[in-house]
């Protein structure tokens, strides 16, 4: 059998939960509170690159998301610039992402707001380290419920080497870290 | 003619041999199913900052002399106060230690401040998140002074005889007040004469501090640099370092915290990459004070807070590094020749 053909168990398992997807877009659209699913800690997330390799959707179904409240709108973007980006612009050569899902817009001297193209975004968390090392942590991977086939066990759960995931009832699924006073170490 | 029937595959093997098959097969399965290892994500896929980590040894300048270990949850802020006694904030107390890092004296406080300074004559200031609270040389709150407001985040205090500086990361200002809590004026208003933009503070990072002829000079984070402020709030001079290199100021918002040495440089601290460093007053690099090793913190920690807490030059001129996840203060010297290694 050529090498072309070979179905191998991943892409068994991705034919199957693109089977499936219709049945977790219908469980995304009629939450109940015994559905339960999968949600990433980012408290807990090392950024090691495996929620974008070891969905079986591809592109995976975490996405990078925006906490625009904890964001500091910086010129020098952590999570936007490649650490040793010769510019501060938007020149492909200078950015972070692999695929240019982080759009930057300017809004007033020397401010500019970071949003996230889901469409593009592959869920890698480069940004999201990023953020983190020289930011506020505003940038943040999160599985999206209306896309996760919500496997009964999530192989990028399995992979995990921060163990990150855990079963959340997926009406409330999202568990961003935010600024709510007291919530954050205070230097 | 009759032929015999043709014997299969199974009839030609004998029946230990196939068991061996099976077992073999089966061992086969098992350790495929349970031993598939998913490929490493590729380095699109990763962020490394160890690359941006690595100091030469050539580069450090400074070596760690005393370690002196707090008795003191969550340790926030560090002061020195004329007489040569450090003072140490953190969780419902402030501690007093002598130069070698005994502790003289401890007074109870409610909450955690955030920013500590000592007054010439021994008040202690504490900001206390949007306020201040000012206590006598013996711990007794004095007075408590108007909040800043909802926004206010106090993130340092600077004091000299006549006049109090506070920084106030959630308002991008720094108010100057007397000691009985009134304030002056307020520094941070644009002045485009100057250049000035006003401060940029992505994050709860703002500090100010008196350089060694009592000039004052406030951290402008998203700038990545510092700049002299007559008390009035009038730019004088600034300089700034942006970039990822060892010479400059790397991430969106640093440096965290500074403190001056007799000799005019300045000793800095950075978060994202983890490290203390020290600049010449023409604002060349002297060298590396403490690496991201040395700090405990590698940089590829999930977290967006540095592990300094605040920074503080003794009376001895030596640095103190106040790390908060390690409860205790680090102590640096420069080298000596015999120190570097060849
Ligand atoms: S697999 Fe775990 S550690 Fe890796 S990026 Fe996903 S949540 Fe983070
Ligand atoms: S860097 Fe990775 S996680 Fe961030 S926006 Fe791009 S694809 Fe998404
Ligand atoms: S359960 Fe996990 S592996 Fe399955 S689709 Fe959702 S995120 Fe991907």
């Amino acid at each position: 059998m050529s090498k072309e053909n070979k179905l191998g168990r991943r892409d068994f398992i991705r034919a199957a939960a693109a089977v499936a997807a219709g049945g977790g877009a219908w469980m995304v659209s009629h939450p109940n509170e015994q559905a339960f699913g999968w949600q990433l800690d980012p408290r807990k997330c090392q950024q090691c690159g495996r929620c974008a390799t070891s969905c079986v959707l591809s592109p995976s179904a975490v996405k990078c998301v925006h906490a625009f409240e904890m964001c500091g709108y910086c010129d020098l973007c952590g999570g936007y610039l490649q650490p040793g980006a010769k510019a501060q612009d938007s020149g492909a050569e200078n950015e972070l992402c692999p695929v240019a899902a982080l759009k930057r817009t300017y809004v007033e001297a020397p401010f500019y707001q970071y949003t996230i193209n889901a469409d593009l975004c592959i869920g890698c968390g480069k940004c999201v380290k990023g953020c983190n090392a020289f930011g506020n942590g505003s940038l943040q991977l999160q599985v999206k419920q209306e896309l996760c086939v919500h496997c009964n066990d999530c192989s990028i759960a399995r992979d995990c080497p921060a163990q990150a995931y855990q079963r959340v009832p997926i009406a409330k699924a999202y568990m961003l870290k935010t600024l709510e006073k007291g919530s954050e170490p205070t230097k | 003619m009759q032929q015999e029937p043709t014997k299969g595959i199974s009839g030609r093997l004998p029946a230990r041999l196939w068991a061996v098959l099976t077992v073999a097969v089966v061992a086969l399965v098992v350790v495929i199913a349970t031993t598939e290892k998913r490929t490493e994500p590729g380095a699109s896929y990763k962020l490394d900052l160890k690359p941006f980590t690595k100091v030469d040894d050539k580069d450090v300048a400074f070596r760690q002399t005393a370690r002196f270990a707090l008795n003191l949850d969550d340790p926030s802020a560090l002061a020195v106060a004329d007489s040569g006694t450090v003072y140490v904030a953190g969780k419902d107390a402030v501690l007093l230690l002598d130069a070698e890092g005994h502790e003289t004296a401890r007074h109870a406080v409610k909450g955690t401040p955030d920013a500590m300074a000592v007054a010439p004559d021994g008040r202690i200031l504490l900001g206390m998140r949007n306020h201040v609270e000012l206590l006598d040389a013996t711990g007794k709150l004095l007075a408590a002074w108007k909040d800043l407001g909802e926004r206010g985040y106090i993130t340092s205090i600077a004091a000299n005889a006549d006049n109090v500086f506070v920084a106030d990361a959630g308002n991008r200002v720094v108010m100057r007040y007397d000691y009985g809590g009134n304030v002056l004026n307020e520094m941070g208003q644009r002045d485009l004469k100057r250049e000035f933009e006003g401060f940029v503070v992505p994050s709860p990072y703002f500090d100010a501090a008196f350089d060694q002829s009592g000039e004052l000079w406030i951290v402008n984070p998203g700038r990545h640099g510092l700049e002299n402020h007559r008390p009035t709030g009038e730019l004088v001079s600034s300089w700034y370092k942006p970039g990822m290199d060892l010479y400059s100021f790397c991430g969106c918002c640093n440096p965290t915290h500074i403190a001056f040495r007799s000799d005019g440089s300045v000793v800095t601290a950075e978060k994202g990459i983890n490290r203390v460093k020290v600049y010449a007053p023409d604002n060349t690099l002297i060298g590396v004070v403490a690496t991201p090793d040395d700090l405990h913190a590698p940089s590829d920690e999930n977290d967006s807070h540095s592990p300094v807490k605040d920074l503080a030059v003794d009376k001895k001129d030596r640095i103190l590094i106040l790390v908060g996840p390690m409860k205790a203060i680090l102590v640096y010297e420069p080298k000596t020749p015999g120190d570097r290694k060849p």
